[in-house]
């Protein structure tokens, strides 16, 4: 709750000049995380070969580390590097004291970046490098996620519409215990971890990836194109057979027969194990990134792609929920393709009659 | 017929008229067309156009200028029709209407009073709120969405000033009716173009929880709306306030819970025939039920759907996948049994696949599997040439799992060496495939091939990076079968350090019995009391929410520990204390075949032997003891106890005390060569037995 109010109070910032805050104003925080902020913005540039003078002078310097682009670009490239990721790396030093500043609006800068770290890691383990600067970003995020669930499981109840419910139409009060609510767990309880066990690995991703998701409204749209590329990655399968959605009755071009023909058919480098407790979290920000409301081209195109990889990888694996859920997606994605021009119900009734 | 025909015509005359010359206005009977106003209109003169209207229609100032509005926004003009509203001060138009309206209490005396008075007022109200809207809609088009969310909102909050019970049923204008759904039906939408995400939560909300007497299709559109927002935007505002639920009805706690609520009840309308079907609900609906594990639920919902909405092979195979992922897989088979048949899609490569996978999981099935395999493997053509692979490895699987209930030894090994061909064939395909890598590990251990099965676990934990537990366990027992106790013990203790301790249990068990095989008892009887620690705490501590992160294979059962201790103590002939292991295990579960066994005296030993063999017909453990004890009673009894022991081997051709016992007998009855041969078998494969048997990993 805390966090939602620093943050509207940054985002209206951005627009009125920053007043001096008053003691029961939600600017605290704000100007608590502003020298914070520009403390993590001067110790960036130490890592960084150049930052933007717009950053340094800004008035909300967390929202803008987060939607500069230069500065991400830059931060990225670092990230990508062959070699980073290992318990020196400064960047990684940097993303880990950033978050543990615990800042809501600093730790969105550093979730922003938690799509590479984590594809990064994952992709680099079979390669037995060091990465414990990924680790220990990781296992801060872990660890915050511990604290603030209070190592409790996140449960779902199953409606079942013959108890009645606030949005029944017929308000009656059938009192029916026949019939048990079912109750399931969709993120288990969390233990500590202060360092990530092998058979804990996935989880340590997944957990950090369920509270991405949770700020993924906050994200930058280049955040999850970073993320959809990785899912790609991940599944290790080429997701192109299913460009015309997961159902099409295969029409044999001459050219698709064509792209066919060799023996490793579709599978990609990269390929990582995908238990539930990772893939779960992947599905639900490849959802958002797919049906969440507001449309970017190059995010859609890419999630598209991720999704049809990851239907092929899971029927790979013939695993029924990962089949379910990504074929529910790109059917959504084809039925939203060939639906042109909704109507819109909002509009009035244009008629050149009008009776008042 | 003919006058339907003349009133259409008449209709198409009269819009082509209106598109000649211009729209026109009907109010309080009168009638005027509008160029005159359009015309003063484009010359920017809104005062001399207002009074034209005024004149002609005998309007008054508000509804003149609520009208010119309406004229700009429907010729598209929407920054002069925001000029012209601006110009009327709605606020002030809705408080004049409020205390006329509300304050009156219905009295049967003065019913038709009021009634006119309602009409008249719902006019004027229907104007002025079909201006505001369009105000909104403006400011929308405009760009401005905040402003226009708010002027939306303005809309509703009149609405429920003027009717504070609700919009009546009956008796209203149906104008008025049209301009609140369509801004409750807006609202959302703008404040979601706003950004302000917590407002349309709320704004969904209210339109779907107070009454405005909205039509069914308006109300599921929103619903859908709502429901995809809550499961997709990624935000988490509170739940619905427990001021709206009533005693024992469901209020959800979270998105999810909403969404997939909501989805249910478009379902539900949609057999209700309430609404029109709309195929995206389903899909939306497969999602969020799939991302919580919960398929069957889902499977319950495909059950409900009315016939002709799903083509019945796809439905079939939803189905099946819905209950596979519940764990239900002999529904699923029976269904895709159905689908698979040859008047059906009998060519389906995901539901071969699928069945194909069921099959492999039990022996009984496994034959039929082959089949499905084989078939997908012809299938997998085309763009589908990806899951070649997928085939061969399910060929594979289904082959050695018929190879355990083969009747004959030359059947199994047949089948056993065509296992390993297609998974072979499967990995040039795959070679990245982790799965398939294990998959090979374990056929060639069972196969007793331990150098290529030691290979293939090494690949296993490099692929995953260490990351399955089950991947730890097979190189430790290849290891173990190798004789290499010492490597297979550093591998367990590496694994115990990647293992949380919640999920020790297995490695714990492994290493108890390795310090046994080494004879290092005392601290054998060490780790299995750590062992026994671990399980009671997790007997205590499991909640119906603890149990997610153990399947049923990464537990180990506190009986299995007892056993395993009472065997420790009786190789070290410490019968008491193997009585009490025992009595513990007994407490557990009572008439278990491996009690019995183990608390088998020479004197009771036959009786609970044969107890135990009728409890499990198949355990071998008791027939080759039963065989053992029977060859100690003469000759006479060597034909029974070699029938036992060679029953026993054929359900387990890699049991080297069965081979042992069976040299015995022969040597006994004085066949030395078979006995030769038995004891060789037995030797050799004591040289590849791993401490546990390969197949508890799986």
């Amino acid at each position: 709750m805390s966090f939602d109010t620093t943050v509207d109070s940054a985002t209206t910032t951005t627009t009125t000049e920053p007043t001096t805050p008053t003691p029961t104003s939600p600017h605290i925080s704000w100007s608590d995380s502003f020298s914070e902020a520009q403390t993590a913005i001067k110790t960036l540039s130490t890592i960084l070969p150049s930052i933007p003078p717009s950053l340094t002078s800004s008035d909300n310097p967390s929202s803008a580390l987060l939607h500069d682009a230069e500065t991400s670009a830059e931060i990225s490239r670092l990230l990508r590097h062959p070699d980073s990721g290992a318990g020196g790396d400064h960047l990684c030093r940097w993303l880990y004291d950033t978050f543990q500043s615990a800042k809501p609006d600093l730790q969105l800068v550093v979730l922003r970046f938690l799509p590479l770290i984590a594809g990064l890691y994952l992709s680099r383990v079979p390669l037995r490098k060091p990465l414990a600067g990924f680790e220990a970003v990781l296992l801060a995020i872990y660890a915050h996620e511990t604290v603030s669930r209070n190592g409790q499981a996140v449960t779902v109840t199953i409606p079942d519409l013959s108890h009645s419910s606030i949005y029944h139409e017929t308000k009656l009060n059938t009192k029916n215990n026949a019939t048990e609510l079912n109750l399931t767990v969709i993120s288990a309880s969390l233990e500590p971890h202060g360092t990530v066990r092998s058979t804990r690995r996935a989880r340590i991703v997944g957990v950090a990836l369920e509270l991405y998701y949770s700020k993924i409204s906050q994200m930058p749209s280049e955040s999850k194109i970073d993320f959809c590329e990785f899912c790609t990655l991940w599944a290790g399968q080429d997701g192109d057979a299913y460009k015309n959605g997961p159902d099409d009755e295969v029409v044999e071009t001459g050219e698709a027969k064509e792209n066919c023909e060799g023996e490793n058919v579709g599978a990609k480098e990269g390929r990582i194990p995908l238990p539930w407790e990772l893939l779960q979290p992947v599905l639900r920000i490849l959802g958002h990134c797919l049906m969440g409301y507001k449309k970017n081209n190059e995010l859609y195109e890419a999630a598209c792609g991720a999704c049809r990889s990851l239907y092929a990888r899971s029927l790979h694996d013939i695993n029924p929920k990962a089949i379910l859920a990504t074929r529910s997606l790109l059917r959504l994605v084809k039925m939203e393709a060939n639906s042109e021009d909704k109507v819109d119900h909002t509009e009035i009734v244009m008629s050149n009659v009008i009776n008042l | 017929m003919s006058g339907n025909i003349s009133a259409e015509w008449g209709q198409l005359e009269n819009d082509l008229a209106a598109a000649v010359a211009g729209r026109e206005v009907y109010a309080n009977g009168l009638c005027i067309n509008t160029n005159i106003v359009e015309a003063k209109l484009d010359e920017g003169n809104i005062e001399e156009a207002e009074s034209a209207l005024r004149d002609g229609l005998s309007l008054n100032f508000e509804e003149a200028r609520a009208l010119l509005g309406r004229l700009e926004y429907q010729r598209g003009n929407v920054e002069a029709a925001l000029r012209v509203f601006d110009g009327i001060d709605l606020q002030a138009a809705i408080l004049r209407m409020q205390p006329s309206l509300a304050e009156k209490p219905p009295s049967k005396k003065g019913r038709s009073r009021t009634e006119s008075l309602h009409a008249v007022s719902q006019h004027a109200a229907s104007l002025v709120l079909e201006a505001i809207y369009l105000k909104a809609r403006s400011l929308q088009k405009l760009g401005k969405v905040t402003e226009a969310a708010h002027e939306c909102k303005s809309v509703l909050d009149a609405v429920e000033k003027i009717f504070y019970h609700g919009i009546p049923d009956v008796l209203v204008d149906y104008k008025l009716q049209d301009t609140v759904s369509r801004a409750v039906e807006l609202l959302p939408e703008l404040w979601k173009q706003a950004g302000c995400y917590p407002e349309a939560m709320s704004a969904y909300r209210r339109a779907l929880l107070s009454q405005w007497n909205l039509d069914n299709d308006c109300c599921a559109r929103i619903q859908k709306g709502f429901a995809v927002f809550l499961l997709y935007s990624g935000v988490e505002v509170s739940p619905p306030s427990l001021a709206v639920q009533i005693d024992g009805s469901y209020v959800p706690r979270n998105n999810l819970e909403e969404a997939i609520l909501l989805f249910m009840i478009l379902m539900r309308k949609f057999y209700l025939g309430k609404t029109q079907w709309d195929p995206s609900v389903i899909e939306h609906l497969t999602f969020a039920l799939s991302l919580c594990s919960q398929t069957s639920v889902l499977a319950k919902q495909l059950e409900e759907v009315m016939p002709g909405f799903f083509q019945r092979v796809e439905r079939w195979k939803s189905l099946a996948l819905g209950y596979s992922g519940a764990g239900q897989e002999i529904t699923a088979l029976v269904l895709l049994r159905k689908s698979l048949h040859k008047h059906e899609k009998p060519d389906d490569l995901m539901s071969l696949l699928l069945a194909a996978k069921i099959c492999s999981e039990d022996s009984l099935l496994a034959a039929e599997g082959v089949g499905y395999a084989q078939r997908a493997i012809i299938n997998a053509q085309g763009v589908h040439k990806h899951l070649k692979g997928v085939g061969l490895r399910m060929l594979g699987l289904c082959l050695g799992k018929q190879a355990k209930v083969s009747s004959s030894d030359f059947e199994r090994s047949r089948l056993q060496s065509e296992a390993l061909k297609s998974l072979d064939a499967a990995v040039a395909l795959e070679h990245d495939n982790s799965d398939l890598i294990f998959d090979l590990g374990v056929q060639y251990a069972e196969h007793r091939n331990l150098n290529a099965a030691l290979r293939y676990a090494r690949r296993y934990i490099d692929t995953t990076g260490g990351s399955v537990l089950k991947g730890w366990r097979l190189l430790a027992l290849v290891l173990s079968a190798q004789q290499r106790y010492s490597e297979a013990q550093v591998v367990t203790d590496a694994a115990l350090d990647e293992t949380a301790k919640w999920e020790q249990g297995p490695l714990l068990r492994m290493k108890a019995k390795l310090k046994t095989s080494q004879s290092l008892h005392t601290e054998a009887i060490e780790t299995y009391r750590y062992l026994l620690a671990l399980v009671q705490a997790q007997r205590k501590s499991y909640g119906p929410l603890r149990s997610t992160p153990l399947t049923e294979d990464d537990k180990v059962n506190e009986y299995e520990v007892w056993h395993g201790l009472a065997n420790l103590y009786s190789s070290l002939s410490h019968w008491n204390d193997a009585e009490i292991c025992l009595g513990k295990a007994r407490a557990l579960i009572e008439y278990s075949a491996e009690t019995l066994h183990r608390r088998g005296q020479v004197s009771e030993a036959l009786a609970a032997y044969v107890n135990a063999l009728l409890l499990e017909p198949s355990y071998v453990p008791c027939k080759i003891l039963i065989g053992a004890v029977l060859s100690k009673m003469g000759s006479k009894m060597l034909p029974v106890a070699r029938t036992l022991l060679s029953d026993a081997l054929r359900i387990e051709p890699t049991n080297r005390m069965a081979w042992y016992h069976l040299a015995l007998v022969h040597r006994d009855d004085g066949r030395i060569a078979d006995a030769a041969d038995c004891f060789q078998a037995a030797s050799m494969l004591e040289e590849s037995d791993p401490i546990e048997s390969f197949s508890s990993i799986i």
